[in-house]
């Protein structure tokens, strides 16, 4: 019964929204704005530069709701167009080269640092966070949406444009440097759990 | 089960969980912005409209005259016969007018006559008493 009143309601703002209702518009900003920047951030941009593409993301957004059929999810299509609108602005400053390298062009290499006992919560969020962000930006796209957004590997594709074998390279390639990069964490934590 | 496939689900749940939990700093006040940005492009686009409309209004007036011009140049037979039947037209209107008055001017003149000879002649049978 809540779970029908609680559809009737998000129908309901739905439908608002695609009529181009400003105070469902801002509570669609205040839902998914969240996940844009992360969309902007890990694609390798700047706090400044990720809020301006976070802005045009939601008026491009705002412009193409009326067009919005339901045929993906609402936060899968916001997705590709975020992941569109950094990629112009990557390739619009010729920062094109970035995607398939890690940060600053450098490869990523090295182990996180051992931490010091067992890992907290908020240690290994932080300690994971930065081993993704030594990924190649396009593998770090497609690990966030697969483990953090848990899309399947045909919205990533959708999203990010590409084959569906193609997210699974990158998938495939970023679990594998990622457990070079987290060995001793993931280590430690089994150690802990035996 | 080995190592290697412990440590790859040891990897996937470390990873769901900890990138789950990950947040981006995002700037306070970037929903009032977000708005104030609609409102702005809305109104830019409304402004876009009526000056395109307005531009759209000159042109048209410009084109006009500008197919009429030609067409004297280009068409003079068409245009000359164009020009011969609205004048013909204006003409006959203006007789139809000049008729009408004359005519009317008569019918006023007639019926006041009328009028006077018949309000005499019913005075002089009935006298006071009408």
């Amino acid at each position: 019964m809540a779970d029908e009143a609680e559809k009737k309601e998000s129908g309901g703002w739905l439908d608002k929204l695609l009529a181009g209702d400003h105070e469902a518009f801002a509570e669609f900003v205040d839902k998914y704005k969240s996940q844009v920047f992360l969309c902007c951030r890990t694609l390798g941009l700047r706090e400044d530069e990720a809020e301006d593409v976070a802005s045009e993301t939601f008026l491009a957004a705002y412009k193409a709701i009326s067009r919005y059929r339901g045929q993906a999810e609402l936060s899968t299509w916001l997705w590709s167009i975020a992941y569109r609108q950094g990629i112009n602005y990557l390739r619009k400053n010729r920062r094109m080269q970035q995607l398939l390298a890690g940060p600053d062009g450098q490869a990523a290499n090295g182990k996180q640092a051992r931490p010091a006992a067992a890992v907290q919560d908020k240690e290994q969020e932080k300690i994971v966070w930065e081993a993704v962000k030594k990924l190649p930006r396009l593998w770090a796209v497609a690990v966030i949406l697969h483990y953090r957004e848990q899309k399947s590997t045909k919205d990533i594709a959708k999203i990010m444009r590409t084959k569906q074998n193609t997210v699974k390279t990158y998938l495939f390639r970023a679990r594998k440097r990622l457990q070079e990069l987290l060995a001793d964490v993931i280590g430690e934590e089994t150690d802990v759990g035996r | 089960m080995s190592a290697d496939k412990l440590n790859k689900e040891k990897l996937d749940e470390m990873l769901g969980h900890a990138l789950r939990k990950h947040t981006e700093q995002v700037p306070a006040d970037f929903t009032d912005k977000m708005l104030r940005q609609i409102r702005e492009s809305q109104e830019q686009k409304i402004l876009a409209r009526v000056v395109l409309e307005e531009r759209l209004a000159l042109a048209g007036c410009i084109v006009l005259v500008i197919i009429a011009i030609a067409a004297t140049v280009v068409l003079p037979s068409i245009t000359g016969s164009l020009t011969q039947q609205v004048e013909g037209f204006v003409d006959k209107i203006s007789k139809a007018i000049e008729t009408i008055a004359w005519e009317l001017n008569f019918y006023t003149i007639f019926m006041g006559a009328f009028g006077f000879a018949v309000y005499y002649l019913a005075y002089l049978l009935t006298g006071d008493g009408w």
